[in-house]
């Protein structure tokens, strides 16, 4: 009797001795570090490539009027970067005749966007915005009508030029 | 069943048979326990991703560079209990002064009991959740939303995986 005491007292120490301890842990966590680039962008969409002005008395058209069209700013810059919109054209041609460019005019609708505004050989401010975003607008133009043109199909291109610093 | 505890058993049981042989017919017992705990164990095959820069009009959710995370949990749990990984941004992404929110990053996730979802800077979100005792692998791959509105910048944040096993 006391070898099978002394027998389960050893065994029971032999246990507590060797048994290796089972980990309590319940949580495990590990750490992503993440990190995204968003670089200075500039994208610039005009609803129409073409604009025309039908030919009118001046008498009872003193000013052509062209269809408006969507002008639609998308920039990314810093927050305090400020987004600019110029537009250019040289004087109107046919030939050897010419209209002057000044006499081209625009109206805007759109936040920020420059309205009224005449045109110009050299870069003129067509909108600006401070940061990143989306501004949609509309341009209308506007020619006037003089009875001092000469006879002619007239034609000039408009530059339009988005900057985002 | 690990080394130690094999030695262990092997020794009691030595040593209950040379102590008890020379009682002839008599006999003894002995009580084998073994301590089996909760254990949780997550792997993953990444320790930082990146977000390239992108067109939003062309690229509207931008995928992770280096594709999806692999993602391995090992756990012991009570039987019927839930095992859970979660994960929770320690902030809003950031860059100097300015940030984009945390739940801009979305993911989509292959494997059983693995679960898309939205970023949060405020409460862990749950990746994934099975029942019981296993191991467990599957992937998620991260996205970033991508709008013009952001200011330009390298953004950064931290996401702390957790995985528990009650």
């Amino acid at each position: 009797m006391i070898k099978a005491v002394w027998t389960g007292a050893v065994a029971a120490a032999a246990i507590l001795l060797l048994s290796s301890p089972v980990s309590a842990q319940q949580t495990d966590t590990k750490t992503v570090s993440v990190n995204a680039t968003v670089n200075a962008r500039a994208k610039l969409t005009l609803g129409s490539a073409a604009i025309t002005f039908a030919d009118a008395d001046p008498d009872v058209t003193p000013t052509l009027t062209a269809t408006a069209f969507s002008v639609d700013v998308k920039a990314r810059t810093t927050a305090a970067g400020t987004v600019s919109l110029t537009v250019s054209a040289p004087n109107f041609t046919s030939g050897s005749d010419s209209i002057p460019i000044g006499n081209l005019q625009w109206t805007a609708t759109g936040t920020a966007f420059a309205t009224p505004g005449t045109m110009s050989t050299s870069a003129i401010s067509a909108g600006s915005w401070t940061g990143s975003g989306n501004q949609a607008g509309t341009h209308t133009y506007t020619l006037a009508n003089s009875w001092a043109y000469n006879t002619g199909s007239y034609g000039t291109t408009i530059t339009y030029t988005l900057t985002a610093p | 069943m690990s080394r130690w505890r094999l030695l262990s058993l092997a020794l009691v049981v030595w040593v209950s048979a040379a102590l008890a042989a020379p009682a002839g017919a008599q006999t003894s017992t002995a009580t084998l326990s073994a301590d089996i705990r909760t254990l949780a164990k997550l792997t993953l095959s990444a320790a930082s991703v990146s977000f390239p820069d992108a067109d939003p009009d062309v690229v509207g959710q931008i995928p992770s560079l280096g594709g999806p995370i692999a993602i391995t949990a090992k756990s012991r749990a009570t039987p019927a209990s839930q095992v859970i990984l979660t994960v929770v941004a320690s902030d809003d992404l950031r860059s100097g002064i300015q940030t984009i929110a945390a739940s801009a990053i979305t993911w989509t996730v292959t494997g059983a009991g693995f679960q898309p979802g939205t970023l949060s800077k405020a409460t862990p979100v749950t990746v994934a959740q099975w029942t019981g005792s296993g191991v467990r692998s599957g992937t998620q791959q991260l996205m970033f939303q991508n709008l013009w509105s952001y200011a330009t910048g390298t953004y950064t944040a931290s996401l702390t995986y957790t995985l528990s096993s009650p």
